[in-house]
């Protein structure tokens, strides 16, 4: 089974880290998921595609650090994170989520908290490649 | 010998991905980030958050033993 935490060049699918998730425990009612795609549109100029940059060993420790995190504060069962890195065509999967939990409540907690932190917290970097140029973008609040 | 390390932006700004320092006794974070702004201004107008090791440093004062590992980063973009 993959490692729960990962961050890879490669695509991923959806379907199987749900599945991975939910082969760990039969008491798992809620399994929240967020999925982030490469907008082809970002401030007023088309996009082609995203490339991204990462200080990865630190990324992996930050992300493992942000699941257990999770798992303690709302009660999880499991959770999993994946971030994608290189370049990433619009359209395509950047990142996905899911946190798995008793209820629905945590679930989606958990899931939007995790995704916040995963932007304030680990240390990667896009670049958006436009037919204009490439700039790497400045997070806003 | 102190690693820096650069990453996104920051690395465009330098121009390298990778420098390597001397390390002294009584080395301090706000040393090498002194020395290095002095070196590339532009990068380290966008530096905000700096790692020791892959933790994260806020204290300048830190000092830094031989073979540390230092990153100067910008904010995060990722997700």
């Amino acid at each position: 089974m993959s490692d729960a935490v990962r961050i890879q060049l490669e695509d991923f699918s959806q379907d199987e880290e749900v599945k991975a998730m939910r082969s760990g425990s039969p008491r798992m009612g809620g399994i929240a998921t967020f999925l982030g795609c490469a907008r082809d549109f970002s401030q007023g100029r088309q996009v082609s595609e995203i490339s991204f940059d990462a200080y990865a060993s630190m990324a992996v420790a930050e992300m493992r650090k942000l699941r257990e995190e999770a798992i303690a504060r709302f009660g999880l069962i499991d959770a999993r994170l994946v971030h994608r890195l290189g370049v990433v065509k619009a359209g395509d999967a950047i990142v996905f989520i899911a946190a798995g939990a008793e209820h629905r409540a945590p679930a989606l907690q958990a899931c939007q908290w995790l995704i916040d932190e995963l932007k304030e917290r680990v240390p990667i970097w896009k670049k958006e490649i436009t037919p204009q140029g490439e700039s790497w973008v400045t997070p806003h609040p | 010998m102190i690693t820096v390390l650069f990453f996104g932006p920051v690395a465009e700004r330098v121009g390298a991905s990778r420098l390597e320092i001397g390390h002294m006794d009584g080395m301090r974070l706000g040393d090498v980030r002194a020395q290095l702004q002095q070196r590339y201004p532009q990068a380290f107008e966008i530096v905000s958050i700096a790692a020791v090791n892959g933790e994260q440093a806020r204290d300048d004062a830190l000092m830094l033993s031989d073979h540390s590992e230092l990153v100067f980063m910008s904010k995060f973009s990722g997700g």
